[in-house]
């Protein structure tokens, strides 16, 4: 076999394995618009009608303005914590900093479905304690969504800070600035490209959760994705093609702008 | 030496997937500046605290209590709920189709990904290899309800893959709800996990030592076989647990392409937790999958560093 027949050999395979991939995504936004009333193949004809159908059922909507206001708070708590954090594991040695920074990307690794519930035991068993409403509210929900989006923005931003030239903050320093000057007129800017890519994937770890989420949506708060999970355990139309389409139409683009600022594939 | 090497190699391996990435060491003054890192730290690792490690020891707690219908639960310290899991055959029935089907569909994972991989690093241009990349892991990222659905559209009984061979003549197959449909799922799913696992540890692999062996006369899959291989063996290990560890917790693949008489651990946890409201059970559930998961990954990493010793010299 020679060295050419080889590689058409790898290139055949990975053309396989790609559309293998990529082709279940392409078969449900084309099923999106299929004019046929009862899903099947082939299409009968062309039709836009089915979005307007998704965006008019409660379930739907609800939960896409649910998955949008809990995915925006997952960025803020995500880089409210995960910033100034990663700004310690990578600028200061103290005591524990290893098992700190073990701990932080640990949500990442614990599997969804088990945190997700003991975090329900301990909202309800809290609920009992205080008498308060946890589990099934928006805070409750932020919680978990700050949780699993916390170490996707610990990880880029500590890449981006390690790689950044400490020569720009100690000329500041040196020439007077104090630590919060530094912080804000030198250091952010420098990191500026990875903490919009933290933002943008801390929204699209948050918007697409479903594991976790489960245990904690309660009646008349679901997120889209426990919304989709539900109407596909007994139907399967293009309804629900046509928020798949959507969903992966608004994936698509933040990520897509999300790898101009850190390259998606480092982030794994 | 070997297995310094070896720990080495699989770190980084583990760097580019999973784990953590090396940090510099900071500079000598600011060790000795009384410093603001434990400030900046708190917040962010009490949150984890408190969200993630105090829920885990509560439920590990509960999974020691007893279960009463009706009165949900009563405070004990019995290992019950351990030993009801492994005498029910419902359970274990659960939990061996939990590791078959996570076990096919790593090894389907390793080697669909692998090629993939290879070809990225060897093959494709730099420009290319962006590309490529970005389309392999896009589909990942769209969530697993929305890729589920995309998958019920082609697997149904009336689906795309039954009409496309209808028009050749073929009687429709019954895909849905069979293992095979769940092990599709769970495999594309995984699949860009390994690639991109694969793919970093491959970059890291001299290109001359693969022409040095082929101008010595080694055929392609002796070069494979003898030098990529071994080389890549961390990276093969990492990808494999990682997709291995992913499956073992699938939740939307199996419930919604398995259908209602299919089950795997991670759904019956969940159906332990929250539908009947048997939380010991359902907490001792989610522990002997942690616990199966682990004692498997670290048997396997064993078994492949002595594996390794014995390749290398």
């Amino acid at each position: 076999m020679g060295p050419i027949a080889v590689n058409r050999i790898y290139a055949a395979l990975s053309a396989l394995v790609l559309a293998f991939v990529v082709l279940p995504l392409v078969a449900i936004v084309w099923v999106s618009f299929f004019a046929n009333k009862i899903l099947s193949f082939p299409p009968t004809g062309y039709t836009l009608s089915w979005y307007a159908r998704a965006w008019a059922q409660d379930a739907f909507r609800d939960g896409f303005i649910t998955s949008v206001q809990t995915a925006l708070c997952a960025v803020v708590i995500s880089l409210a914590l995960g910033v100034p954090a990663s700004l310690a594991l990578v600028r200061y040695r103290f005591p524990g900093r290893d098992a700190i920074q073990t701990l932080l990307l640990a949500p990442m690794i614990v599997p969804g479905i088990v945190g997700g519930a003991a975090l329900f035991m301990a909202f309800i068993e809290l609920e009992v304690l205080f008498d308060v409403e946890i589990a099934g509210t928006l805070p409750g929900l932020l919680v978990a969504h700050g949780l699993i989006a916390l170490p996707w923005t610990v990880r880029l931003v500590t890449a981006s800070l390690a790689g950044t030239n400490r020569s720009f903050e100690e000329a500041a320093a040196s020439l007077g600035a104090g630590p919060l000057t530094v912080f804000f007129r030198v250091t952010l800017p420098l990191i500026k490209p990875a903490l919009v890519a933290a933002a943008l994937f801390s929204f699209v770890i948050s918007f697409i959760d479903l594991e976790k989420s489960i245990f904690l949506v309660g009646p008349g708060r679901t997120t889209l994705q426990i919304a989709l999970v539900s109407y596909l355990e007994w139907n399967l139309d293009s309804t629900v093609a046509a928020v798949a389409a959507v969903q992966i139409l608004i994936i698509g683009a933040l990520l897509l702008v999300s790898d101009r600022y850190a390259r998606l594939a480092r982030a794994f | 030496m070997v297995e310094q090497e070896y720990r080495e190699l699989n770190e980084a391996a583990m760097t580019s997937s999973t784990a953590t990435m090396p940090l510099p060491a900071p500079r000598a003054r600011e060790v000795r500046r009384r410093s603001p890192a434990f400030g900046l730290a708190a917040p962010a690792t009490l949150f984890v605290v408190l969200a993630l490690l105090g829920p885990l020891a509560l439920m590990f707690r509960y999974s020691l209590n007893r279960f009463v219908p009706g009165q949900m639960m009563v405070e004990a310290l019995t290992l019950a709920n351990y030993q009801k899991f492994f005498a029910d055959s419902f359970y274990q029935d659960v939990l061996f189709t939990t590791l078959w089907v996570s076990g096919v569909s790593t090894i389907l994972c390793l080697l669909a990904g692998f090629p993939v991989a290879y070809f990225l690093v060897r093959q494709a241009s730099a420009k290319w290899k962006g590309r490529l990349l970005l389309l392999i892991i896009l589909p990942l990222l769209m969530g697993n309800a929305v890729r589920t659905a995309a998958w019920m559209v082609i697997l149904g009984d009336k689906g795309m893959f039954n009409a496309a061979i209808g028009t050749l003549g073929l009687a429709p197959m019954k895909l849905m709800y069979t293992p095979l449909a769940v092990i599709i799922g769970l495999v594309s799913v995984m699949l860009p996990f390994m690639i991109v696992t694969l793919q970093s540890v491959l970059e890291g692999i001299d290109e001359n030592l693969e022409s040095a062996a082929a101008s010595l006369g080694a055929g392609h899959l002796t070069i494979l076989k003898r030098v990529v291989l071994p080389l890549a063996l961390p990276g093969l290990l990492a990808g494999t647990m990682l997709c291995f560890i992913l499956s073992m917790n699938a939740y939307a693949t199996p419930v919604l392409i398995g259908g209602p008489s299919f089950h795997m651990m991670a759904p019956t946890v969940y159906q332990q937790v929250a539908k009947a409201m048997n939380w010991p059970f359902g907490a001792a559930l989610a522990f002997v999958l942690m616990a199966v998961t682990l004692v498997l990954t670290t048997a396997a990493n064993m078994l492949v560093q002595r594996h390794y010793r014995r390749w290398s010299e």
